[in-house]
């Protein structure tokens, strides 16, 4: 299958192990890593993958930046196979003391991002009447905690984005879902302490937190051919958390 | 292949309807219940079939709602643009 895929947030732990998953398993496909200033890791492994894997600037709460960086995809050689909504933040604190910029951010790059990813890669999908767009959610859109006000709703969000636009592109053969992960190594704040980290382990039933190749290869599935008749599904992978 | 022929099978086979071309008639309704049915996701993927096939392209929503009444006033509006071409 010779397509491109794109990959936001790529230069984060998740969105790495994405890519690295295409570029493993599919060996026609073009791999795009979205990325913004932080880039490091991203253009190791694009380094890795000479001819395969690009980095692409997307400022992923801009249309614009998305409709440039579609020109530069669909002036290649294949078409875009694949979007994979991954990159995404949180900014905790409880509601009442949540700022409104807080919210808004939050709600911009979590599920505004994601509407105007899709809007930018559906035309191309519906041209060629085939597509895979993966939304990477959280278990937080299920699960609700406190502290998550903005992220959870966010997140939610992007669940329902994921339904409702599976239902509006079923018939062109473009599938939307949605993938829910809890806790992932190497996405964790980087100021949680070592003893919070493993008292958080201890109450997951395999006590461990997935490794980012482990959400990676359902993505990958999900986007892939075998899972044609799969669209509007949302997947938690948490470890059996919930 | 007269435009209306084909703009049926297009239908048929694009929208994956589950009907011959003879039970299409030039001015059935696409959409409602007094037609054909279609919905307007529908609506949405013949507005890309006929750009895909005939470079049509429609310049507003008024238009599109116009053309896509059935497949005879879709017919009619291509063959007005390829009289204008």
């Amino acid at each position: 299958m010779h397509r491109s895929i794109l990959i936001t947030g790529a230069n984060g732990a998740l969105g790495l192990a994405i890519a690295e998953s295409f570029l493993a398993r599919e060996a026609d496909c073009h791999v795009f890593l979205g990325v913004r200033e932080r880039r490091d890791r991203a253009r190791e492994l694009a380094a890795r993958f000479p001819g395969r894997a690009d980095m692409i600037f997307l400022e992923i709460t801009s249309p614009e930046s998305w409709k440039t960086a579609m020109g530069e995809i669909e002036g290649r050689d294949r078409p875009l196979g694949a979007l994979i909504n991954n990159a995404g933040f949180h900014e905790d604190a409880l509601l009442a003391n949540m700022a409104q910029d807080q919210w808004s951010r939050v709600l911009d790059a979590n599920l505004n991002a994601v509407f105007h990813g899709c809007q930018a890669v559906l035309p191309g999908m519906m041209r060629q009447c085939q597509g895979r767009i993966v939304n990477i959610a959280s278990l937080s859109a299920i699960w609700s905690p406190a502290g998550q006000t903005n992220y959870a709703a966010a997140k939610a969000g992007v669940i329902g984005l994921t339904q409702s636009l599976a239902k509006e592109s079923a018939r062109m053969g473009i599938t939307v879902n949605a993938v829910c992960p809890g806790y992932i190594e190497g996405g964790l704040p980087a100021d949680w302490t070592a003893e919070r980290l493993k008292t958080l382990k201890m109450q997951l039933p395999m006590r461990r937190f997935a490794e980012p190749s482990e959400v990676a290869a359902a993505v990958f599935f999900l986007a892939s051919a075998e899972a044609s008749y799969i669209t509007g599904s949302t997947l938690k992978i948490d470890g059996g958390m919930l | 292949m007269p435009i209306r022929q084909r703009l049926k099978e297009l239908l048929i086979t694009e929208l994956m309807l589950d009907m011959k071309t003879d039970d299409i008639g030039d001015d059935t309704p696409l959409f409602g219940p007094a037609g054909i049915g279609l919905d307007s996701v529908d609506a949405l993927q013949v507005v890309v079939m006929l750009e895909k096939n005939f470079g049509f392209k429609m310049s507003d929503q008024e238009q599109a709602r116009r053309v896509l009444h059935s497949v005879g006033t879709i017919a009619d509006a291509l063959e007005k643009r390829q009289a204008a071409a």
